[in-house]
């Protein structure tokens, strides 16, 4: 069922690396310069197969001719068998949901919320993390850390993020590297970190952990994902040995540190000789590096530089716009200085 | 209104009309340049021999031989193209940077040939018709040219001469030469906008004896700046490129800043040309609210006022920051505060409605932002009788339907602007002390919905009555895909639903859409059965699509509202980036929020109004107030608005616009409308006193049936707490001494909140402009203001209003009402359906809906006025269809049971009364129905408001030059 993926599309304009997080890459850090002949691009070869998409063309069609920008938005049925996904219900809920109107919100909600936290981890520039919703559930998010210092140095780890399916009201999301890092929080098999020690109830008050990164907005009741990406960046600066998932690590961390750096090195150097392979997961959205092809990523880095955030249809009726004549301070209108003649 | 249209504008005069006509008069000397130039001395030399007679004759056979010799040298002269390399002969004034010129114009440079011809001709004492020859020869010559003359002093002087000559007092410029002078005046400023350096010749090389007024060229235009027609068009057009070419240099500016009257009579004109527009719009159709263009296209004074202020708009745009400046001035002192001032706050109705509608008009169509600064200053900062401007609109929004709509519409036009200043002076200057929300909440002002928590509350607010579409098919509304869902879940090929043709609610009104859907004839009653009711869905019955309930339609719009938010959200806070601060609770600091403006205690504009109604804010309840007396007043002066002895109320100024008999032919309007509902009232209320206690009562006691038929149409028992009681009138504005004593959310605030819980009586009009605007505001990223609106979880002084308090009511009022009417299902259904076939019915092109003919009104119309075609809004050839739409919405009142609308409703007013209760009935019912479709749909939005909020990105301050560039535009 590709339709609602589409939809999904339009919703997110910020999905794709390679325009919409533009801040993300380029703001905080020298991605590019400190590895120029990375280049991280989606896998975007795989389309939708013809069939599909004439469906939604046809879909598109009869429904709103004269809006081609906002793409196939159609929501489709959610076949019969499938998990609600909606929160747990209320009795109210319940009760909405047998007069069949106001549940069929539901799925808007889930859906926004993980926007809105994507939203969220785009706002807040985590320096060196990359994430990307994937093209088939909003409820993993492919990502990838670069380590600039510290044992894990030029570590670049590819992750994926597993978000339960009652969230927020669920557990913790889940961090699972594509290859196990040699860490001890790092399940040597699985490759899964151990989130879990630092969101002991997650979406319940503010954890001690995070509390002074809680600085922006709407942040202080409930956990983000963002911090638990804040967290699998932090684990690689700071070793933590206790209750290890990988014991060896931990007790070679304590034992014996130069082992420990050694492997850490030999696990770095794995990670990153796998760099080039084809994403785990066969997923359009995924994230692929390949090495550096000026036909390729010279026209996408010059976009992703010179990229300025519009509106998508803001040409009309906005050329006047945004007056404001308040000076900065002042709660006064018209109380700039009036405008010295400019020539 | 661009100036690159203007220039467009000024191509078909350009080099390329011209050269058509030279082909076409198909001159004697298209002849090698020696045979030319040996023709043209031959002429000269017979030329110069009249014009060395000493004492002219005054002879008629000189005369004629100056002119025949004159046309032909300067048609050789226009016809020479420039000389090659290396030939240029001396005297030229720029000969270095200038291609050498033919050896005709050498010789005309040489022998000073026009200045002589010219010397002569002023000499001889110039008579109009020679005075005619030469404006028409030098503006062939200078049109035509193949080679640029005006850098010649040879050329310049004379041309300045003789319009020197039509510039004197004595001579002057016949009216009759007028069109030649112009013509030739544009001509020059179209070669002057080719060569610029020709501004500075023409500035400089004036002669002495014109002293200040040395821009000879700008002089004689000024006089046409307002004209109509071809040739005012052509001045303003010729003006408008001596601005651009002056914009750079500071000496021209200045001599028109400071020794042209150009800014004073730009400015004032536009105060005369108000002074003839209708005093009065009438309009056919209740849903008109505002001037399109279609509406002012035909109104010749209004079009005349539409040229010149796009003229003051394309002079800002390119003129010198000096004039630029002085002209704003100009506009705000010489027009905006003597006249629209005083406009706005005339006290009759009509005059009020035109006012407003005029003054949205033209904030609509400046695009300067300079000119709208201006417009915004006044209306934020005038004050005209102690109150702001914008304090006198505000207490309009309060008030009878068509003023209370036009003042929507310009709010609403307002709003569009995203203008800091008007949003701080409307809404965030109350806000902003944060003394309307509890202490504890204050952090929480920045919160958005992250999960969705207040779309729930606002989509749980929808009446349970207005979700039977989807009942009966419970089991079958199956619950949509999305993203969310869990990866392994077998995707599958389950059905779609067909994608909710529901215009959203903006749609069905604004109908702006460029959509251009199949539109087949019959919308709604011919099939009934039509699983998607609508005619926008080729689907054929038998399609394969599993069948939607009927009403799914309407339902399941909410994709829809979710875009439609994500634009308005997006553009807005693109819109709003460059503001001072973000007001979000911190900055600015709640500390330094400041003074708030005393409330206006009487309302002198509101006390005008019978039938608004006013609100207490401390009660919580609205307190609705009727004025008998007031009835009693209006009801007289529309009746002599309406008499055929009418224009005792009509200004002096009232001029030719209005033909006698106007406001007869008014056909449907709100107010007659109003009026003949009173009427009808009186007469139920005489019948029923017929009844019980003949003829002893007085004619008119204030009685419960006004407030219970026009304020509180609900029906009985509807909202007891509703009482048709006080009679004094107040305010929006509720008196607050001190401003941190009690919180107070601004009268705009609280005037649409008023309004919003009084949505179940007002016009469906009213309402689709009310909850539009209410959205507007909902797009403002502003933490204050989305918090304020949106944020249901937030917690308010007890004493300020809550949006959701106010829909809460509203809903509860539906719900009641729907529970007294056991048709309602059916009626509400129909009404939807009626909805949506009316957003849909502005872009059908063809016209297929039998328009049953207002019979009564058109007829009248037609028969009692004749000249129809200069008054405004008398739209009798070009209706739009969603006039018609409009018109059948009412017509259902008058004509009982022949209308389309009328047919939705038809049945639905059982009871033996009588056939004039019924109508009345059935209006407050169709009030009641459409607003239940309205609060349902405005719901939605809210809700997508408040999920869109979650996700949007901030937008980057721009301090770059790419917005300027925007706004150049060159």
């Amino acid at each position: 069922m590709n339709l609602n993926v589409t939809f999904v599309l339009s919703i997110l304009p910020t999905v794709t690396l390679a325009n919409g997080t533009g801040n993300t890459c380029c703001g905080t850090d020298n991605l590019m310069n400190l590895n120029p002949f990375w280049s991280m691009s989606t896998n975007t070869g795989r389309k939708r197969s013809d069939g599909e998409e004439q469906s939604g063309e046809q879909q598109q069609q009869r429904a709103s001719p004269a809006r081609p920008s906002f793409g196939k938005k159609q929501l489709p049925s959610i076949p019969k068998n499938a998990v609600p996904i909606t929160k747990p219900a209320s009795p109210a809920a319940t009760a909405q949901l047998a007069n069949g109107t106001h549940a069929s919100y539901g799925p808007f909600y889930l859906e926004y919320s993980l926007l809105a936290e994507f939203t969220l981890v785009i706002k807040q520039k985590l320096p060196g993390i990359y994430v990307q919703p994937s093209y088939k559930s909003a409820l993993m998010w492919f990502g990838v850390i670069f380590i600039r210092h510290g044992l894990y140095q030029d570590g670049v780890f590819k992750f994926t993020v597993y978000i339960p399916d009652n969230y927020p009201d669920g557990e913790c999301p889940r961090v699972v590297f594509d290859i196990p890092v040699f860490h001890p929080l790092v399940d040597p098999v699985s490759g899964e970190l151990d989130v879990r020690r630092a969101f002991t109830k997650w979406s319940s008050v503010p954890h001690g952990l995070f509390l002074q990164l809680d600085s922006d907005t709407a942040l202080r009741n409930h956990n983000h994902i963002w911090q638990v990406l804040m967290y699998a960046r932090t684990v690689f600066y700071k070793i933590n040995t206790m209750e290890p998932l990988n014991p060896e690590a931990a007790v070679l961390y304590d034992k014996d540190v130069q082992l420990f750096k050694s492997k850490v090195i030999d696990s770095v150097k794995l990670c990153n000789s796998h760099l080039f392979d084809q994403p785990k997961m066969d997923d359009p959205y995924a994230i692929s590096f390949s090495s550096w092809n000026p036909a390729i990523h010279d026209e996408a880095k010059e976009r992703m530089f010179s990229h300025k955030r519009r509106p998508e249809d803001h040409q009309k009726g906005l050329q006047v716009s945004g007056l404001s004549w308040v000076k900065p301070g002042s709660t006064q209108p018209f109380s700039k200085d009036d405008n010295p003649p400019q020539s | 209104m661009e100036w690159m249209s203007w220039l467009s504008r000024l191509t078909p005069r350009g080099p390329g009309g011209r050269s058509s006509r030279n082909v076409a008069s198909s001159s004697p000397c298209t002849a090698d340049p020696e045979t030319c130039l040996m023709v043209f001395e031959n002429h000269w030399r017979q030329l110069s021999w009249v014009l060395e007679q000493q004492e002219p004759s005054g002879c008629s056979d000189d005369l004629t031989a100056v002119r025949n010799h004159t046309d032909q040298m300067l048609c050789l002269l226009a016809e020479e193209r420039p000389g090659e390399v290396g030939e240029g002969p001396p005297g030229t004034l720029t000969s270095s940077t200038v291609p050498p010129v033919g050896p005709i114009l050498g010789l005309v440079v040489t022998e000073n040939v026009l200045e002589r011809v010219v010397q002569w001709h002023l000499r001889r004492g110039l008579d109009p018709d020679s005075q005619g020859a030469l404006l028409k020869l030098f503006e062939m010559l200078i049109g035509q040219s193949q080679q640029p003359l005006l850098q010649h002093k040879a050329v310049l002087q004379p041309l300045l001469g003789l319009l020197g000559a039509c510039a004197e007092p004595q001579l002057g410029c016949p009216p009759s030469l007028e069109n030649s002078l112009v013509l030739l005046l544009n001509q020059i400023c179209v070669s002057m906008a080719r060569a610029p350096a020709v501004l500075e010749l023409l500035f400089r090389s004036a002669p002495v004896q014109h002293g200040p007024t040395n821009l000879l060229i700008f002089s004689l235009l000024v006089p046409f700046i307002h004209r109509d027609g071809a040739i005012g068009q052509q001045a303003r057009d010729a003006l408008l490129l001596v601005m651009a070419t002056s914009a750079s240099n500071q000496g021209v500016a200045r001599y028109i800043a400071e020794n042209s009257y150009f800014c004073p009579v730009l400015a004032t004109g536009l105060s005369a040309l108000y002074s003839s527009l209708p005093r009065k719009i009438e309009v056919r159709g209740d849903d008109w609210h505002a001037l399109r263009r279609e509406d002012w296209m035909g109104v010749s004074s209004l079009v005349l006022f539409m040229n010149s202020l796009e003229f003051c708009n394309a002079v800002i745009q390119v003129a010198h920051p000096l004039v630029r400046s002085q002209l704003v001035d100009y506009v705000h002192n010489g027009f905006l505060v003597p006249v629209m001032g005083p406009a706005l706050h005339k006290s009759s109705v009509d005059e009020m409605i035109a006012s407003t509608a005029y003054l949205d008009l033209f904030l609509r169509s400046v695009t300067e932002t300079a000119l709208l600064k201006t417009f915004l200053r006044f209306i934020l900062m005038h004050r005209h009788d102690n109150d702001t401007i914008l304090d006198t609109l505000l207490t309009r929004v309060s008030s009878n339907s068509r003023l209370c709509m036009v003042s929507l519409s310009l709010f609403r036009t307002l709003l569009s602007l995203n203008c800091e200043d008007l949003m701080l002076q409307l809404v965030l200057r109350y806000l902003l002390p944060c003394t309307h929300v509890m202490l504890s909440q204050r952090r929480a002002v920045r919160d958005t919905d992250l999960y969705g928590k207040s779309a729930d509350k606002f989509l749980s607010l929808i009446p349970e009555c207005c979700r039977l579409s989807v009942l009966p098919s419970a089991e079958r509304e199956e619950e949509p895909a999305f993203w969310g869902k869990v990866l392994n879940s077998p995707s599958s090929e389950s059905p779609v639903h067909p994608k909710p043709s529901t215009p959203s609610r903006l749609a069905l009104f604004m109908r702006q859409q460029s959509t251009a859907l199949p539109f087949t004839p019959s919308p709604t009653e011919t099939v009934p059965s039509s699983p998607r009711g609508g005619p926008s869905t080729p689907l054929s019955p038998d399609s394969p699509m599993h069948p939607v309930p009927e009403g799914l339609d309407w339902e399941s719009g909410y994709l829809e509202y979710l875009r439609d938010a994500r634009r308005g959200v997006e553009l807005c806070s693109w819109a709003c980036r460059n503001w001072s601060a973000p007001y979000d609770g911190e900055d600015p600091s709640p500390n330094t929020a400041p003074l708030l403006p005393p409330p206006p205690t009487s309302n002198p504009s509101l006390a005008m109004f019978p039938e608004h109604f006013s609100f207490q804010q401390g009660g919580g309840e609205a307190m609705l107030s009727t004025q008998s007396e007031a009835v009693e007043r209006l009801i007289s002066e529309l009746l002599d608005g309406a008499g055929p002895g009418e224009g005792g109320q009509q200004g002096p100024g009232e001029g030719g616009q209005q033909g006698p008999g106007d406001s007869n032919g008014q056909g449907i309007s709100i107010e007659a409308f109003t009026q003949e509902l009173r009427e009808l009232e009186e007469r139920v209320r005489e019948r029923s006193r017929g009844v019980g206690d003949p003829d002893s009562e007085e004619p008119l006691p204030p009685s419960p049936l006004d407030s219970d038929l026009i304020g509180n149409g609900a029906g009985a028992g509807v909202e007891p707490k509703v009482v048709g009681s006080a009679v004094g009138l107040c305010s929006p504005a509720r008196p607050l001494g001190q401003p941190s004593a009690q919180p107070y959310t601004g009268p705009f605030m609280v005037v649409l909140f008023a309004k919003l819980e009084n949505m179940l009586q007002n016009s469906l009009y009213v309402n689709i402009l009310l909850t539009g605007i209410l959205c507007q505001l909902a797009c403002y990223p502003q933490p204050l203001l989305r918090s304020f609106l949106l944020n249901t979880n937030m917690v308010f002084q007890p004493s300020v209003k809550s949006l959701i308090q106010v829909l809460g009511s509203v809903k509860n009022r539906i719900e009641v009402f729907a529970a007294s009417h056991e048709d309602f299902p059916a009626m509400l259904r129909k009404a939807q359906r009626y909805l949506v076939a009316r957003g849909k019915v502005d872009w059908a092109d063809s016209s297929p809906m039998g328009v049953p003919t207002l019979r009564r009104s058109d007829s009248l119309v037609k028969s009692r006025k004749p000249s129809l075609g200069d008054l405004i809004m008398r739209h009798t050839n070009s209706p739009t269809r969603a006039r018609h739409a409009a018109q059948l919405a009412l017509a259902h009142v008058r004509d009982g049971g022949q209308s389309l609308h009328s047919a939705l409703f038809r049945g639905g007013t059982g009871g033996g009364a009588s056939g004039l209760e019924k109508q009345v009935e059935a209006l407050r019912v169709k009030n009641a129905v459409y607003c239940a479709v309205i609060f349902s749909e405005f719901l939605k939005e809210l809700a997508a408001l408040a999920q869109e909020h979650a996700v949007s990105m901030p937008f980057l301050q721009s301090h770059d030059t790419e917005e300027l560039s925007s706004v150049l535009n060159f």
